[in-house]
């Protein structure tokens, strides 16, 4: 078992783990948040898993899971305006908290790859990530201000 | 030492499951999905099965979310016009 | 019968399938063993047809009739979901109003949505490559569509979407499967056997044989029918209303 593996299940087992406890228990704003944090760290576990077994074409998995996850909140953040507008959901801490987690690892990844095709797609999918995390924060906390019947 | 991602892999995916049954209210359970996918796809890139972990994501990730919650929404649509 | 012998009956069966289950499980290979018949047989079969990725090529050569078999599961499923679906008699369409969406998440959905639509392509156009295939990059580029409704509203959705065309599209590419296989017949071999185009060259776009064309059917497929489905889906939640009264 080598160290990237071993970040890996730490990310994993300790970020996921409390996402996962986040999710089940606490009012509906909590428990979004704890979806949205959920692919902000499962997505790296993936890529550190990637370089990890030394497969690079693992890391389209994070690819796919930095792209959808977001647009999962987003479907939420949505369709749940109703119930979410009284008491918005306010997380901007936990949410660069993870962003920080993200760009360390990403960068931790493209030191050890060098320069190379799967370095511009672990650069791609960070980026994404980051950016797909931030905004579907800022529409759960009142991004969709004014949903009728849309 | 080496089996350790597929385990705590294994223990988030039941732990995961068992909630998304306990859960209750549809709304809530297609959160408790959305994230099973998640686990999901990472006992499958332990278990060295990408391609299952591509399916798994690409129709958890925001398909199942979507249907449940437009099905939902309709619902409550037919339910506030009966009041 | 009486829900006494009915509850019997449920545990004679259930008990029944328990033991073959903890028998089956008995006999199984232990786990993360060096001894794996039938993935060597399918490695090899891949190889010798120079396909990069062994899960495509049981997919499209080795089991291609299994994913037949798939293909039209999921092409039946949502022929019974338009069916079910459709603007009955007594509904009427309303006009949904547009939404006040926050500027940071329109663009964000505007941004990403030509992303993962090529990265939807790339999944499917490297299936024969890498992880990934004709469903997983369907489902993908289906799903990117769908931002326009989440980062604007469902009448600009609506604007890029004529359903009929997907309904279209999801047809042809599922005889598209069909006549591939067919084609397979040509210099006597089996339905949907691999042998009518060449192998190409190991780990190249065109390589496989008849693997990417199915890949790519299969894909067109299943990005057409979650179209399709996801449109009824909306349409019931968004903009069909049942006639007062009712």
């Amino acid at each position: 078992m080598n160290s990237w593996l071993l970040a890996g299940t730490v990310v994993l087992g300790g970020g996921v783990g409390a996402t996962l406890w986040g999710v089940a228990t606490g009012p509906l704003r909590r428990r979004v948040v704890a979806q949205n944090l959920s692919t902000a760290l499962a997505c790296p576990g993936l890529l550190l898993l990637a370089q990890g077994y030394e497969r690079p074409s693992y890391v389209d998995v994070a690819l796919v899971l930095a792209l959808l996850g977001p647009v999962g909140t987003l479907v939420f953040a949505r369709l749940l305006t109703d119930e979410l507008a009284a008491d918005p959901p306010r997380a901007w801490g936990l949410t660069w908290a993870a962003a920080g987690l993200v760009a360390a690892v990403v960068l931790a990844l493209c030191v050890a790859v060098g320069p190379s095709r799967e370095l511009v797609k672990i650069l791609l999918t960070g980026a994404i990530l980051i950016g797909g995390n931030v905004v579907a924060s800022h529409a759960l906390s009142g991004g969709f201000a004014e949903v009728r019947g849309g | 030492m080496a089996d350790a991602v597929i385990v705590v892999a294994l223990v988030l995916v039941a732990g995961c499951a068992t909630v998304a049954v306990a859960v209750r209210d549809p709304a809530r359970q297609a959160l408790v999905l959305a994230v099973l996918g998640v686990v999901l796809a990472v006992l499958f890139t332990a278990v060295q099965a990408p391609d299952v972990a591509l399916s798994q994501l690409a129709v958890g990730g925001a398909l199942t979310p979507l249907l449940l919650l437009l099905s939902v929404r309709k619902v409550k649509r037919r339910k506030g016009r009966e009041r | 019968m009486t829900p006494r012998t009915r509850l019997l009956l449920v545990l004679v069966g259930g008990a029944g399938i328990a033991a073959l289950l903890v028998a089956a499980c008995l006999r199984l290979p232990d786990f993360g063993g060096d001894s794996h018949p039938y993935g060597d047989r399918a490695v090899a079969a891949s190889l010798a047809r120079q396909t990069a990725n062994t899960i495509a090529s049981v997919n499209f050569d080795q089991r291609a009739f299994d994913t037949l078999g798939e293909m039209t599961i999921l092409f039946a499923a949502v022929v019974g979901c338009v069916v079910l679906l459709r603007q009955t008699r007594d509904e009427h369409r309303a006009r949904p109003e547009p939404a006040d969406v926050a500027r940071p998440v329109r663009r964000y959905a505007l941004i990403v949505l030509p992303v993962a639509l090529v990265t939807g392509l790339y999944v499917i156009a490297h299936g024969q490559l890498s992880p990934g295939g004709g469903f997983q990059g369907g489902v993908v580029a289906a799903t990117s569509l769908h931002l326009l409704y989440l980062g604007a509203d469902y009448r600009a959705l609506e604007r890029i979407r004529p359903v009929g065309m997907y309904e279209v599209g999801d047809a042809l590419s599922a005889s598209a499967y069909l006549i591939t296989g067919l084609a397979g017949l040509i210099g006597s071999a089996a339905f949907l056997a691999n042998t009518l185009l060449p192998y190409g060259t190991f780990n190249t776009l065109s390589s496989g044989g008849t693997v990417p064309l199915l890949n790519a059917a299969v894909g067109m497929e299943v990005a057409c029918a979650v179209v399709v489905l996801l449109a009824r889906f909306l349409d019931q939640a968004v903009e069909i209303e049942e006639e007062s009264g009712k």
